[in-house]
């Protein structure tokens, strides 16, 4: 099967929630594709949001672009509704002055239908994310 | 548009109006608590306050906490990340006054290598003939801190609002310079 890029807009992904919202920097510019675009948070932590790929998936690799971010949670869900969530990763990154964020996660039991990225805490005030990838491949339509 | 929300901690001495301060903002003036009860643990405001010709807003979540040193242990964790500081001090006590260097040294020590937007506010103006902190000395240690200054009288309902208009407007020209980082990244 063929390995894509399974958080784009483009191949049918969509952030379903998300706790923060500046209309210039939605969360949607995080899986748009274009590395220039971002979400920015609005306030106090934590702050979330959901994708969702609106099919079963099998994830290997994550990147994670982002800016001031200092404790990643995510969880994943295997369901048709974002419910029935659980703990897949956690990280605490480093501050990179001046230059993006780049985290990325060798995913082991990568299965999923939805993503949740908590950011539990930021290094600023604010924190934004730029762009996720996720490497993997589509296993089947949810039904 | 955009709403942006901001833990704002209340520091200052007890009995010099934390609580009152607040209450008053809560209620847009028609509430003057007149007795006096000591803050044992943790009232929360959460309020709305517009930002001036923009069309966007803050949400303060001003955590009112208890001034007294009895307590201060449990202050380490209510301060957690706060966004904004509102240092109060009673103009009529001189000590009041000078423990906000203190105040302003333990907040700031909850977002180190983070810049923390506050105000400095001299409350309690209506009882002139006992003041005891004159204003312009104020003023000046405040600018010297980096905080803004105000003095309310929140008995007369009196400038009480300025304050955190000016926390709102702090928080958000912060947010507006962090985009513009981000911007500058990408």
């Amino acid at each position: 099967m063929r390995k894509v890029d399974l958080c784009l807009s483009s191949e049918g992904t969509e952030v379903i929630l998300a706790t923060s919202s500046d209309e210039k920097h939605p969360p949607e510019n995080i899986i748009d594709g274009n590395p220039e675009t971002f979400w920015t948070t609005t306030g106090m932590f934590p702050q979330e949001f959901i994708i969702c790929f609106h099919k079963h998936v099998r994830i290997e690799k994550l990147v994670i672009q982002s800016y001031f971010v200092r404790t990643l949670r995510i969880e994943k869900s295997t369901s048709k509704e974002p419910v029935d969530f659980e703990q897949w990763i956690e990280r605490d990154l480093v501050h990179t002055e001046g230059q993006l964020q780049n985290e990325e996660i060798m995913a082991h039991d990568g299965h999923a239908t939805y993503l949740r990225f908590i950011i539990t805490s930021a290094f600023d005030h604010f924190a934004s994310v730029y762009s996720i990838s996720a490497e993997g491949i589509a296993i089947s339509n949810l039904s | 548009m955009v709403k942006l929300a901001a833990k704002c901690i209340l520091a200052g001495d007890p009995a010099v109006g934390k609580t009152a301060l607040a209450q008053i903002f809560r209620s847009d003036g028609t509430h003057f608590q007149k007795n006096y009860t000591l803050t044992t643990g943790v009232d929360l405001i959460v309020k709305m306050v517009p930002v001036p010709d923009t069309g966007d807003s803050v949400e303060l979540f001003i955590f009112d906490s208890a001034g007294k040193e009895l307590f201060s242990e449990m202050l380490d964790t209510l301060w957690e990340s706060p966004n904004v500081l509102c240092l109060v001090y009673d103009v009529t006590n001189e000590q009041s006054f000078s423990n906000c260097s203190k105040w302003l040294e333990k907040a700031r020590s909850q977002v180190p290598g983070t810049s923390l937007p506050g105000v400095l506010v001299g409350n309690k103006t209506d009882l002139a003939g006992r003041r005891a902190v004159d204003a312009a000395q104020a003023h000046e240690w405040a600018l010297g801190q980096g905080l803004e200054f105000f003095e309310t009288s929140v008995k007369d309902t009196k400038n009480y609002e300025a304050p955190f208009q000016c926390l709102a407007r702090q928080f958000h020209q912060l947010y507006r310079e962090k985009v513009e980082v981000f911007h500058a990244l990408a």
